[in-house]
């Protein structure tokens, strides 16, 4: 196991003392557990066919999601929701369904992507995701009631690079979140400090206040000298300093279940296609851990990308090929449909494993799961048409009862949007349309 | 605060010694903002965007200010690639995570650099000169070369006002301490991290300014090295002597002959060739025994070493890269080429080889790309032919259309791959698409899914006849990819494409249309060299976009 060195100091020291030493406010003082979100997300659609559960909700033989029956009565499975704004939007079926997936919003014109059509007669490029993703504006708001260690945590899978391809969460237009991606480093910025002294661990709080301190005052003048277009990129720079600095005491509830994790770190090897699962895993571990830890209250993990290419080796594939080239084939490549069910229910098993480990940490009568809202979102519906209508949505825990679980429900056509504004008002933070209007007026009726 | 220095007269200088392309005419006195950009666009002149230091940037200037080679930048997110490359100073955007590992980065990097005190301190004892003086020695001359310019006396106080916290802090105290501190605040300085250019204060024409001898020495060192300006250039910026287009390209001239452009030529073409890919190739080994993992690493390295002996110490032509009849190669990659390596080959290290010339030509026809643009189980005509299309002549090639149902046809072992990807060109709703790549991924078919020479599949001949349709200048029937490389090597279209590239990757930005004349100056000087990359890159120092920029408008509020 790695353990945080940050400064060489690593005495371990037992929870209750640094319980006892890091006294912060947090709603524990408040009695009651916090509500949290967090977003899944896999790529290229799914096996429509299949995914959809029985009448009965007993899942023990479902072919895609049979690891997932011990949570049937805390799942919601949605069918017949539809990115509509997706359709308006500029940007192919890949772009369009990323960049506006948590935003609701259409993709900014610009020239950084290329949509497709891009050669010199028509060229066809687009920018960046065009409004603030739902989990920045929860973010935010949460933000306003309590400092957390992180804002919100973005964890990628292997997601590798930054375009417009492989972001789903924005701080508002044409501002991308990206992922922390390395679990090696993950562990050191999550846990590092619950292994380091509490003194020292005061003292480095003390320093990086110091330094950061003398930084905003550099970038202040620096970023006075500078023309309009850079400004505004350095003032967003010195934000998040001073963001930083806002967080540096910001500690977490050290509850009972909140311990340095037992990870399974990748090493160095965390890119590569065949450490996908223990990559993953690893992120999952730590990710809840964050969330029982209270380090935040809004997070994600993004498997790969849009158009993820993941060569999913370790289950048994009959073409073999990559998950994007393999969403290709078209509906009778029975070989290749074989392959699509086996890769989406081995995301349903990594679902389960999450679930399962958010489920086991008790908060008073809750479970961390009861206490949370996982929402498993893709950015299409299904790869060989690249339609963005009925995407697999589901969502895990009720979020302190808001949800009525345990059911399936088709909607038959509605507005993605609308699942959004559901979201707001399930985490307490309700909006009545959230990105494009037209496709957002008011939640979804029936979940709750 | 202004940051620009030195600036003194010198239009006279610049006007008599640097190129400037279709002059205007118009003498700018100050005029409305209509006549300065007529000016600036009759002169190919535009703004200079602020420039982030990227990951590969970073670990280098730590490298070279520091000796520190732990490549700490590496835990940084990833940046924005947009137009192929990934040092576009408009795409690269900021966030809280590169904020909070900025700061970490810098704690590991200064923790280390304190152990060699030594070097921080070129001779100032503080025991006998005092702490104050040696730290006031120790801002001023590493900050200049962190900040890659003489600091300002403001900054200067801000740091002395930080060692002296660290000095008399408690928790610290001592003065490695406070160079501790010191280093940790500068490498999270935007002075650090950013490539701000201003520009000098005094407009040739309109509100067109050419750059500081400091400001250019950092232009020429992260465009031609990708890190920090060395001794050499430190010197020629603090000498005022980076003025004119003569003295400018004397620096690049010196530089491409220095270890530090190999970093940038391999930066370069591994982004450019999409090298970046071969990390996560997969292959399958029942397919291709003669596959392993490690040959990833050795195909690149390959291809990466062929490129720059032909780029840094051969001819440094085109023709020379794409048509070459040798490579370098160490025993298992002579083994894995078997018959088309015409040399002995013995040891783990690499060695020029000579290849068969009907076989295997430049980087185009090497494992690393035949392999990458390949699918697991068989070569691909389709991305072989993507590849020619959008990297060597800068098509860019339609995806398939919204909502379309792709549907290839069944494989059939019983036939080639040519076989079975021409009945994929033949389907009418692919046809449009797949006749500009599948046939120019047939003159591939003699090199297999990683890039192994074949004269069969299943039991038929292999037929690598194409023809090349939709080009500016190399339509045609090519047998063979030995044929096609020679006719790509001589087309203008791949010519320029290449410039084009250079450009974007050298200028960290797209070309916009006040670039025109730049391009055409580039244009002609790399087709006078016939070629010769090193020309071209001398030639992308010498145009008005890399000479000049607008003045920054820091409207209100703005600079003193």
């Amino acid at each position: 196991m790695l353990r945080g060195t940050l400064f060489g100091g690593t005495v371990a020291i037992g929870l209750p003392m640094l319980d006892a030493m890091m006294p912060r406010r947090s709603s524990a003082q408040d009695g009651a557990a916090p509500k949290r979100i967090v977003f899944w997300f896999t790529a290229n659609g799914t096996r429509q066919d299949v995914w959809s559960p029985p009448a009965s909700m007993d899942l023990s033989g479902h072919p895609m999601h049979a690891s997932l029956a011990p949570f049937s009565q805390k799942l919601l499975f949605l069918d017949g929701v539809d990115q509509d704004v997706a359709y308006d939007s500029i940007g192919d079926g890949h772009q369009t369904g990323m960049a506006c997936l948590l935003t609701n919003a259409e993709i900014l014109p610009g020239d950084l992507f290329c949509e497709g059509s891009c050669d010199g007669a028509t060229p066809l490029y687009v920018g960046w995701g065009g409004g603030q993703s739902v989990d920045q504006y929860l973010a935010d708001e949460i933000a306003k009631d309590v400092v957390t260690k992180f804002r919100s945590l973005e964890f990628g899978v292997q997601v590798r690079s930054s375009s417009v391809w492989s972001r789903m969460s924005y701080t508002g237009p044409d501002q991308p979140v990206p992922h922390r991606e390395d679990p090696n480093q993950n562990f050191n910025d999550l846990f590092g400090d619950l292994d380091t002294d509490p003194f020292e661990l005061a003292l480095i709080r003390k320093r990086r206040r110091s330094v950061l301190d003398a930084v905003m005052a550099d970038h202040e003048a620096f970023n006075k000298t500078l023309g309009s277009e850079d400004k505004q990129m350095l003032d967003k720079h010195l934000q998040s300093i001073r963001d930083l600095e806002t967080r540096l005491d910001a500690a977490g509830v050290l509850g009972e279940a909140c311990q340095e994790p037992t990870v399974v770190l990748p090493g160095s090897s965390y890119q590569q296609n065949d450490q996908y699962p223990v990559t993953g895993r690893a992120q999952m571990d730590m990710l809840v851990m964050a969330l029982a830890c209270d380090m935040t209250r809004v997070a994600s993990i993004q498997w790969s990308r849009s158009v993820s290419n993941v060569q999913h080796n370790w289950v048994p594939l009959r073409l073999g090929e990559g998950h994007h080239d393999l969403s290709h084939y078209d509906d009778n490549t029975s070989d290749a449909q074989a392959d699509l069910l086996e890769i989406n229910k081995w995301y349903s098993e990594q679902f389960a494993y999450m679930l399962g480990l958010m489920d086991g940490i008790q908060e008073g009568d809750n479970t961390l799961l009861d206490n949370s809202v996982v929402v498993w979102v893709n950015e299409l519906g299904k790869g060989n048409s690249h339609a963005r209508r009925d995407i697999p949505f589901m969502l895990a825990g009720g979020a302190q009862g808001y949800f009525n679980t345990g059911r399936h429900i088709d909607f038959g056509g509605e507005s993605h949007g609308k699942l959004l504004v559901s979201l707001t008002h399930a985490m307490d933070k309700p909006v009545s349309t959230f990105g494009v209007p037209q496709y957002s007026q008011g939640p979804l009726s029936g979940l709750t | 605060m202004g940051l620009q220095h030195t600036r003194r007269g010198r239009l006279v200088a610049l006007i008599g010694s640097v190129f400037i392309c279709g002059c205007s005419g118009i003498i700018g006195s100050g005029g409305s903002e209509a006549v300065d950009d007529a000016v600036a666009k009759e002169l190919c002149v535009v703004d200079t965007p602020i420039r982030r230091l990227t990951r590969f940037e970073y670990n280098n200037t730590v490298r070279d200010l520091l000796g520190d080679n732990s490549n700490p930048a590496d835990v940084l997110p990833p940046e924005e690639e947009v137009a192929g490359f990934n040092n576009q100073a408009g795409a690269l955007t900021t966030s809280d995570l590169l904020v909070e590992q900025y700061l970490k980065v810098a704690e590991s990097v200064s923790a280390r650099a304190i152990g060699n005190m030594d070097a921080l301190m070129e001779g100032c004892d503080p025991a006998s000169q005092g702490s104050d003086a040696c730290a006031l020695s120790f801002i001023e001359r590493w900050g200049r070369r962190a900040y890659r310019r003489p600091l300002e006396q403001e900054e200067v106080d801000r740091l002395q006002d930080v060692f002296d916290w660290a000095l008399t802090d408690p928790d610290l105290g001592t003065f490695e301490d406070g160079i501790q501190i010191l280093i940790e605040v500068m490498l999270q300085s935007p002075s650090f991290i950013y490539r701000p250019e201003y520009g000098s204060d005094t407009p040739v024409e309109g509100d067109v300014v050419p750059f500081t001898s400091w400001e250019m020495a950092t232009k020429l060192s992260y465009m031609l090295w990708n890190t920090m300006p060395d001794d050499e250039l430190f010197q020629a910026a603090e000498n005022d002597v980076l003025l004119t287009g003569e003295e400018i390209a004397a620096q690049a001239a010196r530089m491409l002959e220095d270890d530090r452009a190999k970093d940038t030529i391999r930066n370069f073409h591994k982004q450019w060739l999409l090298l970046t890919q071969l990390d996560s190739l997969t292959k399958d080994t029942s397919v291709y025994p003669a596959y392993n993992a490690g040959l990833r690493p050795l195909w690149e390295e390959e291809i990466q070493t062929f490129i720059e002996d032909v780029i840094l110490r051969g001819d440094g032509s085109l023709e020379t890269l794409l048509t070459a009849d040798y490579s370098f190669m160490n025993e298992e990659l002579a083994n894995f080429y078997g018959d088309d390596v015409l040399d002995p080959v013995t040891g783990t290290e690499l060695q020029r080889v000579q290849l068969d010339p009907t076989r295997r030509a430049g980087f185009l026809t090497s494992a690393a790309l035949m392999a990458t643009h390949a699918n697991l189980n068989q070569s691909s005509p389709v991305f072989r032919g993507k590849f020619v299309r959008e990297q060597l002549m800068c098509n860019t090639l339609p995806l398939p259309p919204n909502d379309l149902v792709i549907e290839p046809p069944e494989l059939d072992p019983n036939k080639t791959t040519k076989e079975q990807f021409e009945e994929i060109g033949a389907d009418p709703s692919c046809a449009s698409c797949h006749s500009l790549m599948n046939p120019i991924g047939f003159i591939f078919e003699h090199y297999d899914g990683v890039g192994q020479w074949r004269d069969q599949q299943n039991g038929k001949d292999i037929d690598a006849v194409g023809e090349v349709v939709q080009t500016e200048d190399i339509d045609g029937t090519y047998d063979g990819a030995i044929e096609l490389a020679r006719a790509l090597a001589g087309s203008t279209q791949v010519q320029e494409c290449v410039s084009s590239q250079w450009f974007r990757f050298a200028y960290n930005r797209s070309v916009t249309p006040v670039d025109t004349c730049s391009i055409e100056q580039i244009n002609e000087r790399f087709a006078a060299s016939n070629f010769n990359i090193r020309e071209l890159l001398v030639a992308l120092t010498q145009t008005n976009a890399f000479l000049y920029r607008r003045a920054v408008d820091v409207g209100q509020g703005g600079a003193q």
